[in-house]
C-alpha cells in the first residue's frame, strides 16, 4: 500500500544549552508520517520523544534550544525555518496537539464549551450560534455524555477522562491533518485509557487524519499504531511496521523494553533488565504454581502480622455555613489479614481509597472507625510516643522519590537521620558504615553518601528512598505506587531489588499500584478495591485467571496487552 | 569542602555572585556596616555623638574652612582606648572658630569668627592655659567636608555616627521580628486548626494598627529612648514574617518529604526545624531584607517625629528633622545629605533582597 507522505523529518538534530554547555538532545533522526495512519513513538523519559514533536509545532523554548541540523517538511514547507507568525496558521489548523495533563491544559475559569468554540471562532468564519452547534457536534464526536451539560460546565465539574475528551474535541475542532498526542492517557486510569484509545482510533478512521501517538508504554502504542518508532537517548533505534517491531525486535533496547514489563502469563523469578540483554544474562527461571503454594503454606500457618477489621475513613466537606456537611467515605468497611513474609497487592483506580488505606495503616491520617491490629495490638489507640516507636516497624516507599527527599539534605544524612532518631547504632561512625552498606545493597556507589537528591536520576532516587525505608529494619513496608513514576526498564530493576531485599531481610510488603500487571507479578494475595470497598480478594494468580466480579474483569480487560 | 559543592545553598550562592547589583549592594552594606562600627575612628570630630558645637559657624556649606582654636580643658580624661574608639572621646575642650589671632606677651589675642563679613569680638586668653605656653598646635585650619549643621557641628561626623542607629535598628528589629515571626508562623502553619485561628487573630489585630501608631504606643509604654525604638520596631514587624512563614509552612507541610519524615517517626520539633524551615529560608531571607529597609525607614520616621533617638545622639532621621526647614532657606544639603544616606542604605537592602530572591529560586 503506497501512501503519500504528509510530514517528513529528515536528519533532525536539536541541542539544548545550559550553564554547562550545549547538549544534543536529538541526534540525527529521520522519520516519515504518511496520510491516514497512526505513528507511534515509544521511548523512556529523556529519550527526546516529546522534544521532537514540539519541534514540529515550533514550540521549543527558543532561548535554550536550537535546531542544529535537518528539516521538517510539511506541505513543501520546511517547518524549522518558518517565522513564528506563519506558525500560527499551521498550529491548530493543520497540526494540533493534545497534552498529557488534561487537568492543567484547560482554563479553570472558562466553561468547556466556551473554550472549544473560542478556537472555532478564531480559525473559521462561523457565527457564534454556528460555532456553538459545531462545538456540540464535536462533543458528540468525542462521545462526551450529555454534550449540552459539558458545554456549560467548568473544567472542575467533569472527570479526568471527560477533560481529555474536551481536549481532543479542541484539537480536532479545525479538522487538522495531523494530531500529535503526547502521552494523552498517562494521567488516566486504565479503564478510561482504553476508552480514549478507542476514541482516537475511531476519530482517525472517520476523519482520515494522521496521528502521532507518543507514549512510554510499548504495549499501549502497539495496540493503536500502524507503525512504530522506538527512540533511545535521542536516537531512533528501530522503526517499522508495528507487527515486525513488536514480534521480531531487532535492537537490544526494543527487546528489553518488550520484556521488562512483567508478563501476565508467567511469573519470572527476576525480571529481565536492559543490562541483562546487553550482557546476555537474562534469567528465565519461572516460579511454578507448586513452589508458590509451598511458600504460601508456611506463610499462612503463622498468626497474621497485621489485621484490618472493618476499617472506615470518612471525610467531611462543608459547602455552606448552614448546610449539612456531606460525608464522603474514602474507605468503607475494609477487612483483611496480612501475614509475615507475604506481599499483599492492592489494586484499584485513582480515588478508590488505596492510598487513604495506606495512610491509615501508617497512622498518618487516622481512620474514623474500625481496628488496625499489628501483632494483635490495636494501633489506633496507642499513645503518641508508642506510635513513634511503632513507626520503626512500618515504613513506606513513596511514588515520587524526588518529592519524598528533603532537597537540602545530602543522601547520607537523610538515611542516617532516622537511624539516629530511633537509636539504631551507637555512634555516627557506626551509622555511617551501615548507610554505606545499605547504599551498596540497593545498588548505589559510596559517593552517593555526599550527593544531593537533585544529582540523581529517577531510578537512583527510588533506590535512595528504599534504602532510607529499610535503614530502620522495618517489618512491614508499604509501597505506595513506588514504581509508577519510573520508566519500564528502571521499574524492572526496582521490582527485582524489592524482591531481593524481601528474601534477604524477610520483609512483608503491601504493594499498592494502579498497574495490575505489576501488582500481579509482585503479590501473593491480591486485593481489588473500588470506591472505598474491597471488590475482590484472593490469590493473585487466581484473581487474574478467574475474576469473579464485573469490575475486576473490566480492569483486567483494560490492561494494554500489546499484540 | 568539594563534597558539598552541589548543595542548593552553594548553587544559590554561585548564582548570587553573578548578579552585579546584588554583589554591589552586598559590599555597600558591608562598607556601611564597617563605617558604623568604626565611626569614631573615621569621623573628623570624634567627640561623643560628634557633639562639638561651634555656634558661630552654624549651617555652613560643604567644604567650609575655618581656623579653630582649641582651649584645652582642665578636667582629666581617663577614658580607655577601646571606649574612645567605640563610644567616642568624652571631650570637654572648648573649640572656638577664629578669624585672626596674635600672641601678645603672655596672652593670646584672637578675633572670633563671624559670618557675612562682620568682624567678630576680640578676646584674649592667658598663654598659661596651653602646655609649655605653646599655642601653635592648638590652632588648626579645619575643613568641614559636608558643612556644619545648625549648631555648628560637623555634618560628616554626624552622618558617619548616625549610620550606627540606622544600621543597628535594622539588625535588631529584623532579629526580633525573625524570632517572634518564625515561631508564631510555624506554630500556626504546622499545627493549623485552633492554633492557626488564634495566631491569625493576633496577626490580624496587630496588622490593623497603623505601624507608626503602634510603635508610638510601645515607646510610650517602654519610655522614650533608643533601645525602646529598636524593640518597638521589631515587635511591629514580626507580623509580616509570621504571615510569610505560615503560608510557606502550610505549602511545604504538604510536600512528601514531610510526610516521609512523619512516617519515619520524627518528632514535630525535628520536622519543623530540620525539614521545613531550611526549605523556606528563601522567602524568609527575602522578607528580612525588605524588613531591614522598612525598619530603617520607620526609625527615621520616628526620629523625624522626635520620638526616636534623643538628642544629642546622631540619627539620620533626626538630622532631617533638624534641618528640613533649611530646604527653603537655600541650604538643602543639610537635609539632603542624610536623606541620600537613608536612600542608599534602603536601596542596597532592597536590591540585595531582589537578587537573593532570584538566586535562591533554584529550580533544577
Amino acid at each position: 500500500m503506497s501512501k503519500s507522505k504528509l510530514l517528513s523529518v529528515n536528519d533532525l538534530s536539536i541541542s539544548f544549552s545550559s550553564n554547562s554547555g550545549e547538549k544534543d538532545i536529538i541526534k540525527h533522526i529521520s522519520y516519515t508520517l504518511y496520510e491516514n495512519e497512526i505513528l507511534g513513538i515509544v521511548g523512556e523519559s529523556g529519550s527526546g520523544k516529546s522534544v521532537s514533536s514540539l519541534a514540529i509545532l515550533g514550540l521549543l523554548p527558543n532561548k535554550i534550544s536550537k535546531i542544529t541540523s535537518g528539516e521538517i517538511v510539511f506541505n513543501n514547507l520546511d517547518l524549522t525555518k518558518l517565522k513564528p507568525k506563519a506558525f500560527e496558521h499551521i498550529r491548530g489548523n493543520d497540526i494540533a496537539m493534545i497534552f498529557q495533563e488534561p487537568m492543567s491544559s484547560l482554563n479553570p475559569s472558562m466553561t468547556c464549551g466556551k473554550q472549544v468554540s473560542e478556537i472555532i471562532l478564531k480559525h473559521t468564519t462561523l457565527s457564534k450560534t454556528e460555532a456553538k452547534a459545531e462545538t456540540l457536534s464535536l462533543f458528540e464526536k468525542v462521545k462526551l455524555p450529555l454534550p449540552e451539560r459539558v458545554f456549560s460546565a467548568y473544567p472542575h465539574e467533569i472527570s479526568g477522562g471527560q477533560k481529555q475528551r474536551v481536549m481532543i474535541a479542541m484539537a480536532i475542532a479545525c479538522k487538522p491533518k495531523i494530531l500529535i498526542a503526547d502521552e494523552p492517557t498517562t494521567a488516566l486510569d486504565v479503564t478510561v485509557q482504553k476508552e480514549i484509545i478507542k476514541l482516537l482510533k475511531e476519530l482517525q478512521k472517520n476523519e482520515g487524519m494522521s496521528i502521532i501517538f507518543i507514549s512510554h508504554d510499548l504495549a499501549l502504542v502497539s495496540e493503536i499504531s500502524n507503525r512504530i518508532v522506538v527512540m533511545y537517548k535521542g536516537e531512533i533505534v528501530e522503526q517499522g511496521d508495528v507487527n515486525t517491531v513488536f514480534k521480531t525486535p531487532e535492537h537490544i533496547y526494543t527487546k528489553a523494553l518488550i520484556n521488562s514489563k512483567p508478563s501476565l502469563d508467567v511469573r519470572l523469578k527476576t525480571l529481565p533488565t536492559i543490562s541483562d540483554f546487553i550482557n546476555k544474562t537474562t534469567d528465565y527461571t519461572v516460579v511454578s504454581t507448586e513452589e508458590r503454594q509451598i511458600t504460601h503454606k508456611t506463610i499462612y500457618s503463622k498468626p497474621p502480622l497485621l489485621e484490618i477489621v472493618n476499617l472506615e475513613k470518612e471525610y467531611f466537606s462543608k459547602s455552606g455555613w448552614f448546610s449539612k456537611p456531606t460525608v464522603f467515605k474514602a474507605v468503607n468497611n475494609v477487612s483483611f489479614k496480612l501475614y509475615s513474609g507475604e506481599t499483599l497487592g492492592l489494586v484499584g483506580e485513582s480515588g478508590c481509597g488505596k492510598s487513604t488505606l495506606a495512610n491509615a495503616i501508617l497512622l498518618l491520617d487516622k481512620a474514623s472507625a474500625g481496628k488496625i491490629l499489628y501483632n494483635g495490638v490495636d494501633i489506633n489507640t496507642l499513645s503518641k510516643s508508642k506510635i513513634r516507636a511503632l513507626r520503626k516497624d512500618i515504613q513506606i516507599i513513596f511514588q515520587d522519590p524526588y518529592a519524598s527527599l528533603n532537597p537540602r539534605l545530602p543522601i547520607g544524612k537523610a538515611i542516617m537521620e532516622p537511624m539516629k532518631v530511633h537509636r539504631i547504632g551507637t555512634s555516627n561512625n557506626e551509622r555511617k558504615e551501615k548507610v554505606m552498606d545499605l547504599l551498596e545493597r540497593v545498588g548505589l556507589d559510596n559517593d552517593s553518601f555526599y550527593k544531593y537528591p537533585h544529582e540523581f536520576s529517577g531510578g537512583q532516587r527510588q533506590r535512595v528512598g528504599i534504602a532510607r525505608a529499610i535503614a530502620l529494619q522495618p517489618k512491614l513496608i508499604i509501597c505506595d505506587e513506588s514504581v509508577s513514576a519510573l520508566d519500564i526498564s528502571v521499574q524492572a530493576q526496582v521490582l527485582n531489588l524489592l524482591n531481593e531485599l524481601k528474601e534477604n531481610f524477610n520483609f512483608t510488603y503491601i504493594f499498592i499500584s494502579h498497574d495490575l500487571s505489576v501488582v500481579k507479578y509482585m503479590s501473593d494475595q491480591l486485593v481489588v478495591m473500588n470506591k472505598g470497598e474491597i471488590e475482590e480478594m484472593n490469590d493473585a494468580d487466581e484473581i487474574y485467571n478467574s475474576p469473579q466480579k464485573e469490575y475486576t474483569k473490566k480492569l483486567i480487560h483494560a490492561i494494554p496487552k500489546g499484540l | 569542602m568539594s563534597k558539598n559543592s552541589n548543595s542548593l545553598t552553594q548553587l544559590a550562592l554561585q548564582k548570587f555572585k553573578k548578579n552585579f547589583w546584588g554583589v554591589l549592594s552586598f559590599w555597600l552594606i558591608v562598607a556601611i556596616g564597617l563605617v558604623s562600627v568604626f565611626a569614631y575612628v573615621l569621623a573628623p570630630d570624634n567627640s561623643q555623638n560628634a557633639n562639638q558645637m561651634h555656634l558661630t559657624i552654624h549651617s555652613k556649606k560643604p567644604g567650609f574652612k575655618v581656623n579653630i582654636l582649641t582651649i584645652p580643658s582642665e578636667i582629666n580624661n581617663d577614658q580607655s582606648f577601646l571606649s574612645k574608639i567605640f563610644y567616642g572621646e568624652k571631650n570637654t575642650d572648648t573649640e572656638i572658630p577664629i578669624s585672626e589671632f596674635k600672641a601678645d606677651n603672655d596672652k593670646l589675642v584672637y578675633a572670633e569668627y563671624a559670618s557675612d563679613g562682620l568682624i567678630g569680638v576680640e578676646k584674649e586668653i592667658a598663654l598659661s592655659t596651653f602646655p609649655n605656653q605653646d599655642f601653635k598646635p592648638f590652632i588648626k585650619e579645619r575643613t568641614f567636608l559636608f558643612g556644619t549643621d545648625k549648631y555648628g557641628r560637623d555634618l560628616l561626623s554626624r552622618v558617619l555616627i548616625g549610620s550606627r542607629i540606622s544600621f543597628f535598628i535594622g539588625f535588631i528589629a529584623v532579629f526580633i521580628s525573625l524570632v517572634v515571626g518564625i515561631f508564631m508562623g510555624s506554630l500556626a502553619g504546622y499545627f493549623g486548626g485552633v492554633v492557626d485561628t488564634i495566631v491569625m487573630f493576633i496577626i490580624n489585630v496587630t496588622w490593623s494598627i497603623p505601624t507608626l501608631l503602634l510603635v508610638i504606643a510601645i515607646i510610650l509604654a517602654l519610655d522614650k529612648g533608643f533601645w525602646q525604638v529598636f524593640i518597638a520596631v521589631g515587635l511591629t514587624m514580626w507580623v509580616e514574617v509570621a504571615r510569610v512563614v505560615r503560608g510557606q509552612v502550610i505549602s511545604v507541610k504538604e510536600m512528601q518529604y514531610v510526610t516521609a519524615a512523619k512516617a519515619l517517626g520524627y518528632t514535630d520539633f525535628r520536622i519543623v526545624t530540620r525539614h521545613i524551615l531550611p526549605n523556606i529560608m528563601a522567602p524568609i531571607i527575602v522578607i528580612s531584607a525588605a524588613n531591614f529597609a522598612a525598619a530603617i525607614l520607620i526609625e527615621s520616621g520616628l526620629s523625624f517625629l522626635g520620638i526616636g533617638a534623643q538628642p544629642p545622639m546622631a540619627s539620620w532621621g533626626a538630622m532631617i528633622k533638624d534641618h528640613y526647614n533649611y530646604i527653603i532657606l537655600g541650604k538643602p544639603y543639610l537635609a539632603i545629605i542624610p536623606g541620600l544616606c537613608i536612600m542608599i542604605l534602603v536601596m542596597a537592602f532592597m536590591l540585595i533582597g531582589n537578587s537573593l530572591r532570584d538566586a535562591l529560586d533554584v529550580k533544577n
